[in-house]
């Protein structure tokens, strides 16, 4: 807790003592560069965390100010007031939900497009605010009107904008301690591995694209009260391009750093606004070298000059608790294709496949390069969308769904390259992944919920040849791939799926480590009773290990039987010894 | 100390030279120039100017006996920030008037924060219903802009349907709204009328339906960029021979932009061209360029706005005997003074002042009418 | 529809692709979201006050206008685009402080004040039944040549196919012996150098000042967003549909309308057809 405290009473202690330093006046600059750094902070959060930019937060921030503008206009009296930002900030929020989840849905990047609608939608709100004077006053602004509660805004207001700020600071540092904090972050980290880990990214995107509406929703709100004005700039592109800029001067990964930026800029431009004639020369200059040097703003220099002096302690051990059963999932029933084509473009990837597994054993794939292998685990898993036919698993079509109801048909899946959350360490990782088809809702906002581990995840760890330590807080990305081939089969089985779709688990993997690895596979599935379907390249390990051999080539399935007779199979060996026919 | 500079160099030394003058100031007063933004444009003139009034003022004894000083603030920014930029010199430079040549948005910012503590003096331009206590108004209203005018074109261009064109916001609405009134009562008709998004840069489709119209002329309420660019397509259109044309913010800096060939039958009606040939207007020319060199920013009728509200100040303190509020109110009502614009006259804390009207015909603006002593509609009580 | 609205969307469809060309290479192929991109467009309008400010002959505008441009986006592709490549957003961020810069120097240079440019034709022709600016049709059917021999060029040119594959696989690109430095910063320049000759061309028709840009820019990348990134022919229907929008219920209704309908359609574009209105997938 006191990694959560110090920063925060500091903070308090810093924001009281302005007025008592500086005078009244002072302090009210100081509250305005706050609302702004307050909405940065929300900004922040979502860019920082979950990798989306938003160009238009002034939407939010604007149409809060104007309705706490005509709602003190009204002179209804404090509670109406407070009620009614309640209800607008409820609104806010269900509104920018689905907003970003359903833009985001059946996607798993957040390319430009939600930041050009975000821009777009702030110039339609910037328009409107403008035209519609009737309501809005126009142009010109509505004003006249007193305060929240008649406070001063030159005295006593400033006290709200430091308990505003205070509160969502200690907010946001408490959920950084969080573990939902961990699945905000691995939505920028690798979206698709937290979808095939059975979280809904479009509803995560969504729910922080809602947090930080309402963040500068309650900003617009204080600043419509700290101003007595509201024109549509308040409501404009200009504003949201500032706020982002504010946040990516201070710095969009830590919680202060949205703050600091506001302060320092919206001080240093008052300064220099009138005594530097290129002071915006000076700010175009500073905020590209802070682009392309310092991604991580000012906060990010403060804290490496912090840890130079104080570094980070590393190494903190924890105790495991046994994590709580997986979700039950019944789909111990075989897999089937039948007929199914995927085409994209003009290539025809898969030209009418149709198999049954067993319900039960392993199952290779092979096939030469080509042959729709990872295109066939990735219809299953719903990556890919397939054009004709279908797949079930038992009785269940489970093709054309979203790949993160994949993990709850009970399929776990480990792809070719390994994809784990690169710049977390091991430790969070498998965190992640102990979450996954486990946690509910609240179990996200518990800290225990980082100690879970799983009895066969934790005897995966002790295994004297599994490369994984947790004591490592290196980002993973530093790992040799074997390590990584490991972390990610670990964080696989962690949910324990009925159903496990491992691409070339072996690549890149010593003689020893591919030993190991197979022997992994086979206690998993003979401990868990279920199905496992391997490609693999490697016939010694196919060999090995399976119980049934699917051959593809072309898109089709050429043979699908036991090793022995696929092995004999005249068509099989033509493919095999003379390529491509 | 004016420690400001303006962005263009050759005016700085004169402007630190004039700031030394000033030394033993005893009064400062805050000075709202829009340096940055769409207004930009207007910052070096406005600065310019309201220098020369305070020189002005100082050799004329300054306000009740002490000089004054001024203290300038960037306020071409949105209405928050250009609060906080005027709070400044109030509240941490010590301010005890103000003088601000900005938009409308930032005005009522203004009035809000000021809360009738202080004297401030508002000089564009502008749409009209501001009556802020402690608020007095140089600029030119709607109606001083068109009452006189709109006959007047009536009269000499036989012109009787208009179309009325304008930036969708305030300003625009609320001009057209009077002028709807005047060009009935001249025996007019309004053939059609417009507004169009800040944002919007092409007007072919307004051009074409003025043409359709058959309109023999347009009221433009187009600001800054938008008008340059609605003109010249207007006379590429070849449609500044089916109609005049009459400005209510078109100055100098605009018609530069729209350029010689496309300005034929361009009117625009104004407190102030830099091209008034009186002994008055002449005398201020000449020591603006005296003063700033012959490249200094154009003279033009928003940034002289400044030296007029200066002015105004000087007067109406001097009357009241204080800089105090509510004496200046009590005062307020028929005080007099003399300016580059002519006579003006303090009447419902607007100014009643000269309207010329001038025909941009050639690129350059030339004086065809003037009309004495026009007074606002605004009747704003004491 | 009157001879003058489809001679209005002639020009107000051809003037836009041409804006958005430049942003085609340069966001389209790059991948870099340029936010300067109406900066070019601006500096290349300046061009015609640079050679009569040099009392330099008419006809050195458009080497003056290329050289200008040329010079100031390599410049900057050295110093600031160049660590900005497979940097989406860091690339939005940065081009914002690019355009800010250069709004400013242009500032510095030539003042705030509008500049005003003739056109090298006057006068009205009468064409369909309607009296149109001449300058305006010989623009308009200069665009469209000059798209047709893009559209030849780029058909048989490599070019193209280099780019592309240096953007999917910048090291196998380099591999297989592409110089991807040289070819990002040549295609970098002269994406800019067609926005700057786009300024060109526009400005004896438009106001010309530091601040123009932005009118530019935002429309460029809607017609993208709607016609999608991959090629020309999207280039032309999204300029089509956002110009088309635009003008024609300007035409009918007003601008407010026309305006709220283009940010609307490129809302819906980027929400259910995010690689434009070419691609078959959502």
């Amino acid at each position: 807790m006191v990694y959560v405290l110090l920063p925060v009473s500091l903070l308090l202690a810093v924001l009281l003592l302005i007025p008592e330093l500086f005078g009244d006046f002072v302090a009210y600059q100081i509250g305005l560069y706050l609302i702004y750094g307050v909405a940065a902070q929300g900004i922040g959060y979502l860019w920082g965390k979950t990798g989306v930019l938003p160009l238009g937060q002034a939407l939010f921030f604007g149409f809060a100010a104007y309705v706490t503008a005509i709602t003190l206009r009204a002179e209804s009296g404090l509670i109406i007031d407070l009620a009614l930002a309640t209800a607008v900030l409820a609104a806010i929020s269900v509104f920018s939900f689905l907003l970003a989840a359903l833009i985001f849905r059946g996607r798993n990047e957040s390319g430009p497009y939600f930041s050009l609608i975000t821009l777009a939608l702030v110039m339609i709100a910037e328009q409107v605010a403008g035209t519609m004077t009737n309501l809005t006053g126009g142009f010109n602004g509505m004003s006249g009107f007193d305060s929240l509660g008649n406070l001063d805004p030159f005295g006593s207001f400033y006290y709200v904008i430091v308990a505003a700020t205070v509160v969502v600071s200690l907010l946001l540092y408490v959920l950084n301690k969080l573990p939902v904090n961990l699945i905000a972050k691995a939505v920028a980290d690798n979206e698709p591995r937290l979808q095939l880990l059975g979280f809904p990214t479009h509803v995560v995107k969504g729910a922080v694209f809602a947090f930080s509406a309402v963040i500068a929703a309650l900003s617009g709100g204080l600043f419509a009260s700290h101003q007595g004005i509201v024109t549509p700039t308040s409501m404009g592109f200009g504003l949201s391009a500032e706020m982002v800029i504010l946040t990516a001067v201070g710095g969009r990964f830590h919680v202060l750093g949205p703050l600091i930026g506001a302060v320092i800029v919206g001080w240093a431009s008052a300064e220099l606004r009138d005594s530097f004639p290129y002071w915006e020369l000076l700010m175009a200059a500073a905020f590209i070298l802070v682009v392309l040097k310092a991604p991580g703003g000012i906060a990010e220099l403060l804290e490496s000059g912090y840890r130079r002096i104080r570094p980070a302690k590393i190494g903190k051990s924890f105790e495991a608790i046994a994590a709580p059963t997986t979700k039950v999932v019944d789909s111990d029933a075989p897999l089937r294709f039948d007929d199914v084509h995927l085409q994209i473009g003009v290539v025809r990837i898969l030209n009418g496949v149709s198999f049954e597994t067993p319900p039960t054993g392993i199952v290779s794939v092979i096939g030469p390069n080509g042959a729709g292998k990872t295109s066939a685990l990735n219809t299953i898993t719903g990556n890919l969308r397939i054009t004709d036919g279908s797949i079930a698993l038992g009785k269940r079509r489970i093709d054309s769904r979203p790949p993160y109801k994949a993990l709850h048909s009970g399929i776990g899946r480990k792809l070719q390259v390994p994809s784990v959350f690169f710049s977390m360490n091991v430790s969070e990782n498998l965190s992640i992944a102990m979450m996954a088809n486990r946690a509910r809702l609240i179990d996200l906002f518990r800290p225990s919920t980082y100690q879970w581990r799983s009895k066969s995840l934790s005897d995966l760890l002790e295994h004297s040849s599994v490369p994984l330590q947790e004591e490592l807080v290196e980002p993973v990305e530093h790992l040799p791939q074997g390590h990584r081939q490991f972390l990610e089969y670990a964080m696989t089985i962690a949910a324990e799926p009925q159903v496990l779709l491992l691409d070339e688990p072996c690549a890149g993997l010593s003689p020893d480590e591919t030993a190991l690895m197979t022997n992994l596979v086979r206690e998993y599935q003979a401990e868990t009773g279920g199905l496992v379907i391997v490609i693999e390249h490697d016939i010694s390990i196919v060999e090995a290990i399976s119980d049934k051999v699917l051959v593809m080539h072309l898109g089709q399935v050429l043979a699908f039987d036991t090793f022995e007779t696929v092995r004999s199979n005249p068509e099989v060996q033509a493919v095999y010894s003379g390529g491509t026919k | 100390m004016l420690k400001s500079t303006t962005k263009l160099l050759a005016g700085a030394a004169t402007v630190l030279a004039l700031g030394t003058v000033s030394a033993a100031a005893d009064i400062k007063i805050g000075v709202l120039v829009p340096d940055s933004g769409p207004a930009g444009l207007f910052g070096p003139s406005t600065r310019n100017s309201a220098t020369l009034a305070a020189e002005t003022i100082n050799a004329s004894g300054g306000i009740n006996g002490e000089q004054i000083e001024l203290v300038f603030a960037d306020v071409g920014v949105p209405p928050a920030e250009a609060a906080q930029a005027a709070l400044r010199l109030w509240k941490g430079e010590g301010a005890q008037a103000f003088v601000g040549m900005h938009d409308s948005a930032v005005r009522e910012a203004l009035i809000g924060r000021f809360n009738g503590q202080i004297p401030y003096v508002y000089t564009p331009v502008y749409e009209g219903n501001s009556c802020a206590t402690g608020l007095y108004v140089t600029g030119e209203t709607p109606s001083q802009q068109l009452a006189p005018v709109i006959p007047h074109l009536t009269e000499s261009e036989g012109v009787s349907k208009w179309y009325l064109i304008g930036h969708d916001y305030n300003w625009p609405r609320d001009t057209n709204a009077l002028a709807k009134t005047y060009i009935a009562d001249a025996g007019g008709e309004v053939v059609g009328e417009e507004y169009v998004p800040f944002t919007v840069s092409e007007f072919d489709s307004s051009l074409q339906r003025i043409k359709e119209s058959g309109a023999d002329a347009v009221l433009i309420t187009l600001v800054g960029g938008g008008s340059v660019g609605f003109n010249v397509s207007f006379a590429g259109f070849g449609l500044d021979e089916q109609a005049i044309r009459l400005g209510t913010l078109i100055e100098e800096n605009t018609l530069a932009g729209i350029g010689a060939d496309n300005a034929d039958r361009l009117y625009s009606s104004s407190g102030y061209f830099a091209s008034i040939e009186s002994e008055a207007a002449a005398s201020f020319a000449a020591d603006f360029s005296a003063a700033f060199g012959a490249d200094a920013p154009a003279l033009n009728g928003l940034g002289q706005s400044a030296y007029e509200g200066l002015m105004l100040l000087a007067a109406l303190a001097n009357k009241a005997g204080s800089l105090d509020v509510d004496a200046m109110d009590a005062a307020a009502e028929g005080t007099t003074w003399s300016t580059p614009r002519g006579d003006n006259t303090l009447t419902g804390r607007h100014m009643a002042q000269t309207i010329y009207l001038a025909d941009g015909s050639g690129g350059a603006f030339n004086i065809v009418a003037s009309f004495g002593n026009v007074a606002s509609s605004e009747a704003c009580a004491n | 529809m009157s001879s003058v609205l489809f001679l209005n969307l002639a020009w107000q469809i051809s003037t836009l692709a041409l804006v958005a060309l430049g942003l085609a290479i340069v966001f389209g192929k790059l991948q870099i979201m340029n936010m300067a991109h109406g900066e070019f467009v601006m500096i290349g309008a300046y061009a015609p006050v640079i050679t009569s400010s040099m009392g330099l002959p008419g006809w050195l505008q458009v080497p003056m206008c290329l050289l200008t441009v040329a010079l100031v986006a390599f410049a900057l592709e050295r110093t600031i685009i160049r660590h900005l490549y497979g940097r989406m957003f860091d690339s939005l961020l940065a081009t914002w402080g690019i355009a800010i810069l250069l709004r400013e120097a242009v500032e510095l240079i030539f003042g705030r004040g509008y500049q005003s440019v003739s056109p090298p034709i006057g006068g009205t022709l009468s064409i369909l039944g309607a009296d149109y600016p001449a300058y305006r049709i010989v623009v308009i059917i200069g665009i469209i040549v000059g798209f047709a021999a893009l559209y030849w060029w780029n058909t048989r040119s490599k070019v193209a196919t280099r780019i592309k594959a240096m953007v999917g696989n910048p090291d196998l690109a380099e591999a297989i012996g592409i110089n991807t430095a040289r070819l990002s910063a040549g295609a970098f320049i002269f994406g800019c150098c067609t926005a700057g000759l786009a300024g060109l061309i526009l400005a004896p028709t438009i106001r010309i000042e530091p601040m123009m840009g932005l009118d530019y820019l935002i429309r460029s990348f809607f017609a993208l967003v709607v016609g999608g990134l991959g090629n020309l022919e999207g280039l032309g229907i999204g300029a089509g549909i956002i110009a088309g929008t635009q003008s024609v219920l300007g035409a009918v209704a007003n601008q407010t309308y026309g305006y709220l309908a283009v940010l609307t359609l490129s809302i819906l574009f980027l929400w259910l057809k995010p690689d434009g209105i070419r691609s078959s997938s959502r």
